[in-house]
């Protein structure tokens, strides 16, 4: 007869038999399982598409030509179908063309600079107005983007914290087998000289006239300035 | 780096613009582009499906025909665009490779022609998507299984040569019955007798009845001990006879002695002569009986007559790991299940679950669904888990054997394929040889019109008038000839059809065996000659035989030496041609190709070494 004190094999018996009872209920739908995941589905579906501005407006707010601008959003829309990038994507494009390196923490301090209106996603226009800087702007404009790129928290300020970490960045992307080697120390002493360099008053941070100020009396960057002009 | 990410490029540079405040050195020029690429639109057209694409796109992948200035070679001036004359289907998923980067097999597309188109525009096949490449692979690989099984079957079945010796005829006779009616007949014996013993040794268990003076009824074997000892001795010489042929007849021996089949060849007559050396002795009589048992061997003998049990045994070799995984899991439930059985049960008196193993066998007879109720829970709680091992049973049994059901399915399906293809043979080599005559036929009245052109020519020139020629060969048709033409003024000798070269073989093997003629023959200059073009309008030709087939010819030239008398050149030829006009084994192919021997009165020594030389140079172009 069925006593009342189970024993070991007799509670696992009872166990196995109730489980099993569950299964057959939810077979039967009386008890939802995996609850969670439907709610998940459909927000996938409400993907992000953006349309960029008609092709007059960028042309009008860019310094690209007509062509320039087709060419752009083709290889743009080719690599996002979508019509934006999000930061995950920008990495991986990114880090195809270092391929030694971990080009990841300078991509995402690149996405940044790109996402101005800082939501998360760099869409066409955000991309072609970076780039139009980059590539068709003056020297002045160039300076002020480079600065909002070291400038990590956009407070105005470089301090030495953000540039170590851009230049930790910067290093990461040449990867270890570099000659020569690569030390703990050289960001660090790469920071200094920077800074030696531009901060002028020796306050431990530099502003954007400290930096444009230096950058100007500075041939070699002057020269670089000029560099990528010919890009597109 | 992929193509996509090529556009982005000038992003990656302009971005460069970054470091430079933090460079301490300064940056390297940049490399000058010479071409604005103007990114101009191309128009592929293949085979009168248009398509267009950037420049750009196809210059992504430089080592292809698309990307490098190989198209050039396609271009099509009057039209602007780069004409290709293949499948415009495959084509475009060659084009959306360049596109996106990722190359994809279509399904329905044939894998040769695929392979091939990708090999004509220069794609390797090892950048398919991986979306794809597991389709790809298996299609590829049933395609090699097929073309091998096509090369194998061509092997065993074009060999059917006429000079083998003893030991290779024998172990063709063996390896294929159907070749000769006595091949035959000792397969079907052997397969009788095989039969016949297995029967004996299973009849001769059978309760037969008592004995007068015992009241024990004892087994036919007992009763009848001389007849089915009589009938043992006769299956067993037979087979130790038929053992022993095929040893001496295997061309590797080591290898035979190895294989499977004489394995079982082995252990099933040992037993026999095990037991005519032992004596009826009490100590070793168990293993006697052991060895009995081996006898029922025999019938794996079968396999050799039954297409069907190798495919079996091909099977599970095949799916041995399936097997192996059924086998490990079986025996994880196994000892799992009869461990709980054994605690669940043990606190039931008088149960039959004594120990775990014990608990095994009712195991394995529940998981199997077998259930012989000799071993039954008692306890509720065994006979709880008791079903959960039924039901697990079910489950553990029936998942890999879909897998080993696959494996024979497609290994039937194959053998099947091979058989419809060796049935298909006959149609097809018929096929392939009328396509051979046409050939011949076509060349031969190519060149009668040739020769009644030139004399329509000359005849025309004379009278001066212009000559119309009746053009119905097409312009290919009429250079082949003509190439078929030179090769012959080159040899100087001629093409004949089948009929006629066998005629003459027919024609001198009987004049030799006439035998008083030869040495007419070898006298007078003309001798082989005439008798031909008796038959012939033409100056022709009797091609010897043994330019029939590449074994022949290999072994004539070795066996011939070269010689210039005319005498023993005959002589050779009257010892060679009954031989070979004999078998009727000439493959067509090389009756068409085959440069007879001209013979006429005309060539002097210098035909022979021509003779000689033309059989050299046929067998190095064969």
């Amino acid at each position: 007869m069925f006593t009342m004190n189970l024993e070991g094999l007799e509670m696992i018996a009872v166990l196995v038999v109730v489980v099993l009872f569950v299964k057959v209920l939810e077979q039967f739908g009386l008890l939802e399982a995996g609850y969670d995941d439907s709610v998940e589905d459909e927000l996938e579906l409400s993907a992000v598409r953006h349309r960029p501005e008609g092709l007059e407006q960028l042309e009008a707010q860019t310094r690209f030509s007509r062509k320039e601008l087709q060419i752009l959003y083709r290889g743009f829309k080719n690599e996002c179908p979508s019509g934006v990038v999000n930061e995950d994507t920008f990495k991986d494009i990114y880090a195809q063309f270092f391929p030694q390196g971990d080009a990841s923490t300078y991509a995402h301090f690149l996405f940044n600079a790109f996402d101005t209106d800082h939501n998360g996603s760099v869409s066409f226009e955000d991309f072609v107005m970076g780039l139009s800087i980059l590539l068709r702007g003056t020297v002045q404009e160039k300076l002020i983007w480079a600065f909002n790129l070291y400038d990590i928290n956009k407070d105005g300020y470089i301090t030495k914290e953000e540039m170590l970490d851009i230049m930790k960045a910067i290093y990461d992307m040449m990867g270890k087998c570099t000659y020569p080697v690569l030390k703990e120390e050289t960001p660090r002493q790469h920071v200094e000289v920077f800074f030696q360099k531009m901060d002028k008053n020796k306050d431990g941070v530099v502003t954007i006239d400290e930096f444009i100020d230096c950058c100007q009396n500075d041939e070699n960057i002057m020269r670089s300035m000029h560099l990528f002009e010919n890009v597109l | 780096m992929a193509a996509g990410v090529a556009a982005w490029l000038p992003f990656a540079r302009a971005a460069a613009i970054g470091w430079m405040p933090v460079a301490s050195t300064p940056m390297p020029i940049p490399p000058q582009d010479k071409r604005k690429a103007q990114d101009g639109l191309i128009i592929l057209n293949v085979s009168g499906t248009k398509f267009q694409t950037w420049r750009t796109t196809l210059e992504r992948y430089p080592d292809t025909l698309l990307g490098s200035t190989e198209r050039d070679f396609f271009f099509h001036e009057e039209t602007n665009e780069y004409f290709f004359d293949r499948d415009p289907d495959i084509f475009r998923h060659i084009l959306n490779f360049y596109r996106t980067g990722k190359l994809h097999y279509p399904r329905q597309e044939c894998i040769s022609a695929y392979d091939e188109e990708l090999a004509f525009f220069g794609i390797i096949p090892e950048i398919i998507g991986d979306c794809c490449y597991e389709e790809y692979k298996d299609r590829r690989r049933e395609n090699a299984e097929r073309l091998q099984d096509d090369e194998e079957m061509d092997m065993s079945n074009d060999v059917t040569p006429v000079n083998l010796t003893f030991r290779e005829y024998l172990w063709r006779a063996f390896e294929n019955p159907h070749t000769s009616t006595l091949a035959l007949v000792f397969y079907y014996v052997t397969g009788f007798f095989i039969a016949i013993s297995v029967m004996a040794n299973v009849v001769e268990t059978v309760p037969c009845g008592t004995l007068p003076n015992r009241s024990k009824e004892v087994s036919c074997g007992d009763r009848y001990a001389l007849a089915f000892f009589c009938l043992d001795t006769a299956c067993v010489m037979i087979f130790t006879v038929e053992y022993l042929l095929r040893l001496i007849a295997a061309p590797s021996r080591c290898k035979f002695m190895k294989s499977v089949m004489s394995v079982i060849d082995v252990v099933a007559i040992m037993p026999y002569y095990i037991g005519l050396v032992m004596t009826d002795n009490d100590q070793v009589s168990g293993a006697f009986v052991t060895l009995r048992v081996f006898r029922v061997f025999r019938i794996f003998k079968f396999s050799r007559h039954s297409a069907g049990l190798r495919i079996l045994g091909y099977t599970l070799k095949s799916c041995a790991s399936e097997l192996g995984f059924l086998l490990f899991s079986l025996t994880m439930a196994i000892i799992i299940f009869a461990t709980v059985m054994f605690y669940a049960e043990k606190g039931s008196s008088a149960t039959k679950f004594t120990s775990i193993p014990a608990a095994f066998w009712y195991t394995i007879v529940t998981m199997t669904t077998l259930g012989y109720g000799d071993m039954v829970p008692k306890t509720i709680v065994g006979k709880v888990f008791g079903s959960i091992c039924s039901l697990s049973g079910v489950l553990v049994i029936a998942l890999p054997v879909p897998v080993i059901v696959s494996n024979f399915s497609r290994i039937y399906h194959q053998s099947q394929r091979a058989e419809k293809r060796r049935a298909q043979r006959k149609t097809r080599l018929a096929r392939i040889r009328a396509a051979k005559i046409r050939g011949t036929n076509a060349y031969m009245r190519y060149k009668q019109n040739g020769l009644l052109i030139d004399s329509l020519e000359e005849a025309s020139k004379e009278a001066g008038q212009a000559l119309v020629v009746k053009a119905a060969t097409p312009p290919f048709e009429s250079q082949h000839h003509h190439l078929l033409h030179c090769l012959e003024k080159t040899t100087n000798h001629e093409f004949v059809d089948e009929q006629t070269f066998q005629a003459n073989c027919m024609e001198v093997s009987v004049v030799n065996k006439a035998g008083s003629r030869s040495s007419s023959l070898s006298s007078s200059p003309h001798g082989l000659g005439s008798c031909c073009s008796r038959r012939h309008k033409k100056k022709s030709s009797f091609s010897p035989p043994s330019t029939n087939n590449q074994e022949l010819s290999t072994i004539q030239i070795r066996e011939r030496p070269v010689s210039n008398s005319r005498a023993s050149l005959n002589a050779k030829l009257d010892e060679t041609v009954p031989l070979k006009c004999d078998e009727s084994y000439i493959t067509p192919s090389m009756v068409s190709l085959s440069a007879p021997v001209v013979t006429s009165a005309d060539e002097d020594a210098s035909t022979t070494t021509a003779y000689s030389q033309s059989n050299i140079v046929r067998v190095s172009a064969l």
